[in-house]
Parts: C-alpha cells; sequence; structure tokens
C-alpha cells in the first residue's frame, strides 16, 4: 500500500486554478520532496492533503483512507508541520506536547513516555516548564516537529520545515527527520531548499503553476539534462577581462559567475580544462580549484520552471 | 435509565474536553476578554442601576444575564481569531477531531468561564441588594443554560474570516448592545407596550425571564417557554456556527 496517493487533485479560488489535475503516489517509508516556485501550490496541496482546505476535484487518500471521505482514519495517521512554527506560546513545552497528544486520544501514560522521549530527542528536556513564548525560532521548530510526532504518524507532512533556520538547527533537522524515516515514518516535505531536497529524497515532484512538471529520484531527474555539465573553476587573482577569455575557450557555451568562482558550461568537459589551464597561464592566474560538475537538481528545477541552468 | 455512549462519542468528547482545557488555560487572563467580559457588563449595569428606583428582584436577574451574556460570547471571538493568527487553529483542523467537537469545545470554554464570572453578579446580588433565591433550580438552569447558549453565539460570531479578534467584537457589540435594551434587562418586557414582541427575537429574553423566576418567583413567559426558547437559540447558534465555519474551511 502506498502512504500517500493523490489522483487528479485539483482546487480553484474563483477563477484561478491553484492545483491543477495533479497524480502522484509516495510509497511507505519514502522522502518526498515537493518542490516548486512561489505561488506555484505546494501550500495548496499539502493542505489539501491534511484536510485543511476541500479539492475542487479529485482525491487524496493517506494510508489507504481518502482525507474527504474517512478524515477521521485519515488524520489518525499523520502529523503536520506547517510553514510557521504553531506552538501555543502560553503553554509549557509539556503541556503544548500533552494537548497534542489528547487531540489523538492518547491515554495519559503513553501521554508522558512519549512526550518525555521527545522532548529529550529535541534537546528541551531542560525547558520542559518553560512557556514557548521565551523559545527560540529553532526550539519552537523542534517543538512543532515534537508535537507532530506524539500520535507516533504513519506519514508526516512538513511545510518549508528549514525555513527561518540557522545552519546548524537546519543541518539538525535534516539528521532528525533521517531518524525518524529510519524508524519507519514516510517523510512528505515541501521546500524551497532544493539542496535539501536532493541530499534528502528518495523523489521528488516538481510544482509549476498549479501543474506537475515532473516526478522521479533526484538522480534521474538530473541524468535527463545531461547536457548540461559545467567545469567551476577559481583563480588566485583577478584579471579584467577574465570573463571575455573564459567566454573565448572552445567548447563553452555560457559562463556565469559564482561567488568567487566561475562555472563554463559545455558538452565536453575535457576539452575546457585544457582551456581554462591555458588561460591561466596566459593571464599568469593561480589555478586554485577546477572541478567538473554534472547538473544539479536546482538546474532541473530552473529548466522546469523556465528559467535557465545557472 | 442506562445511557451508554458510543465509542466515537466517547472520543469526541474527550478531544473537545481537551480543547476546553487549552482554552480555559490560555485565553481567560487576556486583556479583551476581561475588558468585554466583565468590565464592560458591571459598568453598563452600574451606570443604569444607580439612581433608578428599580426593584432589585427586577434589576439583579438582569445584571446576572447581562453579564453571563458579554462574558460567554466574548470567548470565541477572542480564542478563534487568535488561533488562526498563531496557526493553532490549523492544528485542531488537521487533528482527528470533528468540526462539531472542535466548536463544542470552545464553546465548553466559554461556558465555563462565563460560569465562573456569574459569581460576581450573583455575590453583589445577594450582598448588596439582598435578593433571595426562590428557586434554586431555575437559578443553575439560568445561569448554566445562558451561558452554554452564549458561548455557542460566541463562537457563531467567530466564523468571520478575521484573524482580528478586534473585528470579530466590532461586529459583535453591534448586535448585543441593540440587544440589551429589548430583553427586559433594564425595562420589564410587559412595561414595554408595543415593543413587547421585539423581546421574543432577543436570545437574551428567556435567560433574563428564567433568571427573573429564580430571584423573585415570577416570569412573564413561564418556566417552560423560558427554556424553549433557551434550547431554540442555543441550537440555531451552535447549528449555524457549525455550518458557516465549515464553509469557511471548505472556501480556503
Amino acid at each position: 500500500m502506498n502512504a500517500i496517493e493523490v489522483e487528479g487533485l485539483t482546487k480553484r479560488f474563483g477563477d484561478f486554478t491553484a492545483v491543477n489535475d495533479i497524480s502522484f503516489e509516495v510509497g511507505e517509508g519514502e522522502i518526498f520532496g515537493f518542490l516548486g516556485p512561489n505561488g506555484a501550490g505546494k501550500t495548496t496541496t499539502i493542505r489539501m492533503l491534511t484536510g485543511l482546505t476541500v479539492p475542487t476535484s479529485g482525491t487524496a487518500m493517506i494510508m489507504g483512507h481518502d482525507i474527504q471521505r474517512e478524515p477521521f482514519i485519515a488524520k489518525e495517521a499523520f502529523g503536520t508541520v506547517p510553514e510557521v512554527s504553531n506552538v501555543y506560546d502560553d503553554l509549557s513545552a509539556w503541556n503544548n506536547l500533552m494537548f497534542a497528544g489528547e487531540l489523538y486520544g492518547m491515554p495519559r501514560g503513553r501521554r508522558v513516555d512519549r512526550a518525555t522521549s521527545l522532548l529529550e530527542r529535541a534537546n528541551l528536556a531542560g525547558f520542559k516548564d518553560k512557556k514557548a513564548k521565551g523559545f527560540s525560532k529553532g526550539m519552537k521548530r523542534k517543538l512543532t516537529i515534537a508535537m507532530a510526532m506524539m500520535n507516533d504518524p504513519h506519514v508526516l507532512f512538513l511545510d518549508e520545515p528549514s525555513s527561518g533556520l540557522d545552519v546548524q538547527s537546519a543541518l539538525e533537522l535534516q539528521k532528525a527527520l533521517r531518524e525518524m524515516n529510519s524508524a519507519g515514518t514516510t517523510i512528505f516535505l515541501t521546500t524551497h531548499n532544493i539542496e535539501d531536497a536532493n541530499v534528502m529524497c528518495d523523489r521528488v515532484a516538481i510544482i509549476v503553476g498549479g501543474r506537475l512538471a515532473a516526478v522521479d529520484s533526484p538522480e534521474r531527474l538530473k541524468a535527463t539534462i545531461q547536457g548540461t555539465r559545467s567545469v567551476r573553476v577559481a583563480f588566485g587573482g583577478n584579471s579584467a577581462d577574465i570573463e571575455d577569455a573564459l567566454t573565448k575557450i572552445s567548447k563553452v557555451s555560457r559562463v556565469a559567475r559564482e561567488g568567487d568562482k566561475w562555472r563554463l558550461y559545455t558538452d565536453e568537459p575535457s576539452v575546457v580544462l585544457d582551456g581554462v589551464f591555458m588561460c591561466a597561464q596566459g593571464k599568469g592566474l593561480e589555478l586554485l580549484s577546477v572541478n567538473t560538475v554534472g547538473p544539479s537538481l536546482e538546474d532541473v528545477f530552473l529548466l522546469l520552471v523556465g528559467g535557465e541552468p545557472r | 435509565m442506562n445511557v451508554k455512549m458510543s465509542p466515537r462519542a466517547v472520543r469526541e468528547l474527550a478531544r473537545a474536553w481537551a480543547i476546553a482545557k487549552k482554552d480555559l488555560r490560555i485565553y481567560y487572563l487576556r486583556p479583551g476578554l476581561i475588558m468585554f467580559g466583565i468590565l464592560f457588563p458591571v459598568f453598563l449595569f452600574l451606570s443604569f442601576a444607580v439612581g433608578r428606583d428599580v426593584s432589585p428582584v427586577v434589576l439583579v436577574p438582569g445584571f446576572v444575564a447581562m453579564t453571563i451574556f458579554f462574558s460567554a460570547s466574548s470567548t470565541g471571538p477572542m480564542s478563534v481569531p487568535t488561533e488562526r493568527k498563531t496557526k493553532t487553529y490549523d492544528r485542531l483542523l488537521t487533528a482527528p477531531v470533528s468540526p462539531v467537537s472542535i466548536l463544542l469545545g470552545q464553546t465548553l470554554a466559554g461556558f465555563f468561564f462565563a460560569v465562573a464570572i456569574s459569581a460576581i453578579p450573583l455575590l453583589i446580588g445577594i450582598q448588596w441588594y439582598g435578593v433571595g433565591v426562590t428557586s434554586v433550580a431555575a437559578l443553575v438552569a439560568g445561569i448554566c443554560l445562558a451561558s452554554f447558549g452564549f458561548s455557542a453565539m460566541g463562537i457563531m460570531f467567530a466564523a468571520m474570516p478575521t484573524d482580528n479578534p478586534g473585528d470579530v467584537m466590532m461586529v459583535l457589540n453591534f448586535v448585543r448592545l441593540p440587544l440589551l435594551f429589548v430583553s427586559g434587562i433594564f425595562v420589564p418586557i410587559e412595561a414595554m407596550g408595543g415593543f413587547g414582541f421585539a423581546a421574543a427575537l432577543s436570545p437574551l429574553t428567556f435567560p433574563v425571564d428564567l433568571l427573573r423566576y429564580a430571584f423573585g418567583g415570577v416570569c412573564y413567559y413561564g418556566v417552560a417557554w423560558d427554556l424553549v426558547g433557551i434550547f431554540a437559540f442555543t441550537a440555531l447558534f451552535f447549528a449555524l456556527g457549525v455550518f458557516l465555519h465549515e464553509r469557511n474551511r471548505k472556501k480556503a
């Protein structure tokens, strides 16, 4: 059985179609990423999947139960982490978790055990009796995730989970999600962070203008645009006309600046590498690093949403 | 009679109770609720009662009913938009709890708040005005049923699609204030003359009349009709509340 099955899901607001006839499945135990630019329909989709809004047409099944026809059973099977951490600021971390457990009908003993374990895993045990209003953004995020995990859900929906987190908190979150997934939880996440999706997801769907543009594993998606290979080079010094010189290297189709590096797009990286060495010698520049780079998930994403690979 | 509830009903009630407890913990010391739920009716009562030659048996039931009216109906308009703003309302909607149980939980919170607050005018009435209770059953029924009914009324108004409690309070006061003057609080229904028919259209009339019976042993409509009136308005508010909240969810 698939954890999530979506068939012909559509949501219209008046004349505007936010999500247009999308269909996909998420297998049990998968980490599934849902990518798209702003306004593409990611949040509307997750709101339909979690029963927050009613689809205009189509169905969404969670663990085999239709979210509209059998909302009670479907909702028992999942937890949700919205984009904004929705903890009760006036309740302590402990009471937030107790309330989350009560909403799922968990008996008191099980609630206490689960809340104790989740607070420890989230490094919030020392803040158990503190009101959430004093928590940092990262702590609130952790508490929101812990609340979503109270009922030990089969499926966890996360809308932009690393939104607003610093690098360390985002890495901790990635680690926590991998642990949950290893323990059997299916994870559905929407994200702007393509690198998060690349390193975490078994498969990704890319939604553009309310329609699904692609659903596949990150590596397979990258393989579809093998033509966009490139050489990334960093020089130790600077030269005024370096961009012109790089553009003139044989087989280079385009040059793009990436911070202190240059990226040279090509179909034949080995030819370009020779040109780069000659260029460095000619300009008297030290070569700090040279790498050949395959297409990234970001390139796939940009191509699908109508932009150019960087 | 042995009443056995279905496991589904027990489950729903338990979750409604969890929501009520949470609301009671969070919202009932909020300044807006103290202002609109307690201070406003007390000052309104004082401005009408002080210096007027009206029997305490007429004044006190009106005071108790008015306090319940304001406190119970202010809770939903305070908690629901606040939860929309903090997105915690989404937490309730994505949990395995029916819309009826969510609204029942929020209504129960307003009910308990108003029952507790009703002690203030009750004590003032008994201690300062020296009124006696002639029917404890009518008093308890009046306080409890009115608290639940007006709390359901507040929840119904809280269906307004806004995340600002002030927006709901403004509309609610536009409705609540005129009702005060046609419900027999300041002018007994029998003295309203040609406007007496308007009293029957106000949900506040029946609790006032029932409480008047509780304190003085007389009422205008009769206890049975007062109960019918309270139940009818409560059912209307609750059903309309569920309908409006669900309609908003479907539109969202």
